[in-house]
């Protein structure tokens, strides 16, 4: 009875929708029109090439590469950021000395911007000159190649984005930790379940919605991965980092190529969605009264 | 784990952290032969404020002030549309499925890669006098936000046990009294994280705003960012300086509003 | 003071008196960005009832906006500042205005004039260059000295010295900028030019076939094993570094505006050692590569007469020595690069004007970014031992044919 109310629900949707549907609708409409036209940007003249983009995208080695590559990297840094962000979250959810101070620090790396970012890690990388090979030698380690090992380049772009990004989902779980009602984790304590044991049994499943949020977030910002691989790669070495984003930026925006930049953002939109609807219709459902 | 250890174990993991972050302070300190020299090590032997010389000028607080105007608004906008958005999609029934049809949506829209989006949203935004704005710029970091603050706001609203707002209701609450008293507190921690990834979102937003805006006097932090960062290369002292001064005011919004964010300990909770 | 006078002289004498009117300039950052407020200070001294606005855009957004901008036709802009490489692509698509015959002027340097007509050499004038950019080649004569070796001339002359000096002390021989895309290009160009070789022929059609460029490209793959380890992801932060720390002897590709931290010693350890010349070749004369930035109008500019006694200005030669002085920009002009106070401040001056002549520019083909990012992919997958030099070139040509018939 008290949510039946369509005249409450309509006035509560109307804003969203408003505005989605003025900002978006012809971006949509645009991209899913355009990624079957071959479009000439200067005279802006267009023709229907039928499914012709998507077969020059797939017969592109690339393409394929790049596909191969962003999907490697999501799973990848969006296990990375969740499974760290959740070990922090549980460290914090307790606390200890100086714990107002070491918040803020933790969440400093996503407060700077990704160039700075990005700048920072591709110094901290060089061979010769970097921080970190200068302290693998210190210790007695061999120096590292890092970026230039055409097997470990993604990896290292995705230390770089968990330590930028960890903070978001260390941020998400901690928040669904304090939201837990009060008596739940009593009841928990006066039952006498305590330690790891209370976290696995008790604690994670409470806040299981939030991890998961956490993953989704997580994994379709890392599937966006542009800027650091601008700055730190420009896609290689070889096509070692060469990302789906990379791809439509350079038919986008350095070609303006708009046939092509639609088509493989739409090749992008559904892999990215097939990935996330697992998680997305589990944080949807449930607890609907 | 003991108090202690616990303490010890979380300080370390935030120090391991903080190594960038030193890096950047240090080398913000260095001078232009320190960078070229001993560009591995943390701290600068001698402090030296050349390269603050040479990044502070007038326009930096003109920037900022854009920047806080635009990224806050947005925000705001985002978190109170959202808010209404989430409410309303976690509590009320929809024929058809049209609840999860819309949230279907909004997820493809944060999926969409920016570039695509900003070719027709320029010619949108030309055709509604939106170009060179604050107000377009505000309009057009939803694309980015919106999405976002729904799907975040909905666990948390979810979590609020019907229960309470039964009550709230029986006492002859009205919608809006509602939300404003008992799901608003009550959600607090996810308003305050979801409003802190907005504002970063909008604060270091680079593309809409390079694209939309060409008023130097209207111009965002991220633009001026960009300025120590050419084909030539990088100025790696003047960069780390913006990075510290551009990233300075989020930390204080969030280190004042964590509070909010850890209501949980203030309540007691071992 | 005197420099001001001679300004004010010049512009009274080039300029046509305008009405009032307003002027928005799209420039670039950094110290293009000071140059260009530079220039519209001295331009308000004379022009007080002219309000110009100068937008300062990053260097990687300025194509993108411009793009947008003139695509739209918002007008938004009256004078842009564009890369040479950008300019076939927007004359191709109408959107900038020609201007008048009273830009002609003998001083320019004929090669950085003509680069902005169109359709050809014979057409009118789109552009004025600004900038006049030009890729030297540097060696650090007192490593050569150690070893007891003299200037290279050719690009044989280059890896010989390269090895001698990798193989006899810890010093890399050679370093360029390897990282994908438009850097690994720049970086080969050349050293491909050097064999006699193009990417494509005046129709856009591939050249990359030719036994010349199979030479060239293996040249630059045998440079790898003296350069740097990791040059494979170096760009122009890199190559800087290691030239100024002196740890690396010689560098294919080094662009005037890196040319003045080589000798200032606080960030520079070989201050007077580095030599700069127009880039060896080995087969013919030496063609340096160039990298004008221009100044045009856009064709939707409502001020396009104010437009251009703009550009005028810009580009005198009062200006340009004032650049160079001030903000070591690169000038156009001949009188500018033999002029006594430009030269004694800049030692390399006379080389760079003689490289600036000689120099060419990158295709002028409309698509020249979507080639250049092929041949960039492809090279990079050779560079990586992924592919060898022949499949490599094979392949990019196949590519780049294919689009230029689509």
């Amino acid at each position: 009875m008290l949510f039946e109310n369509r005249k409450q629900l309509s006035t509560l949707l109307l804003p969203a929708i408003v505005v989605l549907g003025l900002l978006t609708a012809y971006p949509i409409i645009s991209v899913v029109y355009n990624a079957f036209l071959s479009v000439d940007i200067g005279s802006g003249q267009h023709h229907f090439v039928g499914m012709a983009n998507f077969a020059e995208l797939f017969d592109d080695f690339f393409f394929v590469t790049a596909i191969q590559n962003t999907l490697l990297f999501t799973v990848v840094a969006s296990t990375a950021q969740v499974l760290l962000g959740l070990v922090l979250a549980l460290l914090f959810h307790r606390n200890f000395p100086g714990r107002r101070f070491a918040l803020p620090v933790i969440i400093y790396p996503m407060m700077i911007s990704t160039l700075v970012c990005s700048s920072i890690w591709r110094s901290w990388y060089h061979y010769d000159f970097g921080f970190l090979n200068a302290a693998f030698v210190s210790v007695g380690l061999p120096p590292q190649e890092w970026l230039f090992n055409p097997d470990f380049a993604l990896y290292a772009i995705a230390i770089v984005d968990t330590w930028q990004w960890t903070p978001m989902a260390f941020l998400i779980i901690l928040a669904g930790l304090q939201s837990v009602p009060k008596d739940i984790s009593d009841a928990a304590m006066v039952d006498g379940a305590t330690g790891w044991k209370s976290t696995l049994y008790i604690t994670l499943p409470l806040i299981q919605k939030q991890i998961l949020l956490a993953f989704l977030l997580r994994s379709i910002d890392t599937f966006k991965l542009f800027d650091k691989v601008y700055v730190m790669t420009g896609g290689g070495p070889g096509n070692a980092t060469e990302t789906l984003s990379m791809f439509v930026y350079k038919y986008g925006f350095r070609f303006f190529d708009l046939g092509m930049a639609s088509a493989s953002s739409l090749v992008m939109l559904a892999i990215s969605l097939a990935m996330t609807l697992i998680y997305a219709k589990r944080v949807m459902k449930g607890g609907k009264q | 784990m003991n108090a202690r250890v616990h303490g010890i174990v979380v300080w370390c993991c935030t120090g391991l952290f903080l190594l960038p972050i030193v890096w950047m302070f240090g080398t913000a300190f260095k001078s232009p032969n320190e960078i070229l020299n001993a560009g591995a090590s943390l701290l600068p032997t001698t402090l030296s404020f050349d390269s603050w010389l040479a990044v502070w000028q007038g326009s930096l607080f003109t920037l900022i002030s854009n920047t806080v105007l635009v990224s806050l608004s947005a925000t705001v906008v985002s978190v109170v549309v959202a808010f209404f958005a989430a409410y309303g999609l976690v509590r009320y029934r929809f024929p058809a499925k049209l609840d999860y049809l819309f949230l279907l949506l909004v997820l493809i829209i944060k999926m969409m890669p920016p570039i695509v989006v900003a070719i027709p949203l320029y010619s949108l935004m030309n055709q509604l006098s939106l170009l060179n704005s604050k107000a377009g710029l505000i309009l057009a970091y939803q694309v980015y936000t919106l999405p976002f603050c729904i799907w975040m706001l909905l666990g948390f609203i979810r979590d609020i046990p019907l229960e309470i707002e039964e009550a709230g209701a029986m006492d002859g609450a009205h919608l809006f009294r509602r939300l404003l008293h008992i799901v608003f507190p009550l959600c607090a921690p996810g308003l305050v994280a979801t409003s802190i990834f907005a504002m970063i979102l909008g604060w270091n937003e680079f593309l809409f705003s390079l694209l939309f805006i060409h008023s130097p006097d209207k111009l965002t932090i991220p633009l001026f960012i960009s300025n120590f960062m050419t084909e030539d290369g990088t100025a790696w002292g003047e960069l780390m300086v913006i990075g510290i001064i551009s990233s300075i005011p989020m930390l204080v919004l969030a280190s004042y509003m964590q509070r909010y964010l850890l209501r949980g300990f203030s309540m007691g909770l071992k | 003071m005197f420099r001001k006078a001679i300004i004010a002289s010049v512009i009274l004498a080039t300029t046509p008196m305008v009405n009032a009117s307003e002027l928005v300039i799209a420039g670039r950052d950094s110290s293009y960005g000071e140059a260009m407020e530079f220039i519209v200070s001295e331009y308000n001294k004379l022009q007080p009832e002219t309000k110009v606005t100068l937008v300062k855009r990053p260097s990687k957004g300025l194509y993108e906006s411009l793009v947008l901008s003139m695509r739209e036709q918002t007008g938004n802009y009256d004078v842009i500042l564009m890369d040479d490489t950008w300019s076939t692509e927007f004359l191709t698509n109408k959107w900038l205005a020609p201007l008048s015959k009273a830009v002609e002027d003998k001083d320019f340097v004929q090669a950085t004039f003509d680069i902005g007509r169109y359709p050809d050499v014979k057409g009118s004038a789109y552009a004025m260059p600004m900038v006049g950019n030009v890729a030297m080649f540097a060696w650090n004569r007192a490593e050569f000295a150690k070893y007891g070796l003299s200037q290279p001339t050719s690009w044989t002359d280059v890896l010989n010295s390269a090895k001698k000096i990798s193989e006899s002390s810890d010093t890399n021989g050679v370093v360029f900028r390897g990282v994908k895309g438009n850097p690994i290009v720049t970086g080969f160009l050349p050293i491909l030019w050097g064999y006699g070789a193009d990417v494509v022929d005046q129709d856009g059609h591939s050249t990359l076939n030719s036994p010349a460029a199979k030479k060239a490209l293996d040249t630059f793959l045998a440079m790898k094993q003296y350069a740097p380890k990791g040059v494979d992801v170096y760009n122009a932060d890199e190559v800087r570094e290691s030239l100024q720390k002196g740890t690396t002897a010689m560098a294919i590709e080094v662009w005037p505006a890196w040319v003045p931290n080589l000798d200032n010693a606080e960030v520079s350890n070989v201050v007077g050692d580095i030599e700069l010349m127009a880039p060896p070749a080995e087969v013919g004369a030496p063609a340096p590569m160039l990298g004008i930035w221009q100044l045009a109008v856009p064709a939707d500019s409502d001020n396009k007469q104010a437009a251009e006694s703009f550009i005028k200005f810009a580009t005198s030669s009062a200006i340009q020595k004032a650049l160079a002085l001030d903000y070591g920009m690169p000038p156009t002009r001949n009188s500018v690069y033999f002029d006594k106070d430009v030269v004694s401040k800049y030692r390399w001056y006379p080389q760079q004007a003689k490289a600036l002549a000689s120099g060419k520019a990158r295709p002028r083909i409309h698509n020249w970014a979507e080639v250049e990012s092929i041949l960039g992919d492809y090279l990079q997958l050779a560079m990586m031992g992924q592919m060898s030099a022949e499949q490599a070139l094979e392949q990019a040509h196949a590519r780049i044919d294919r689009i230029v018939k689509s």
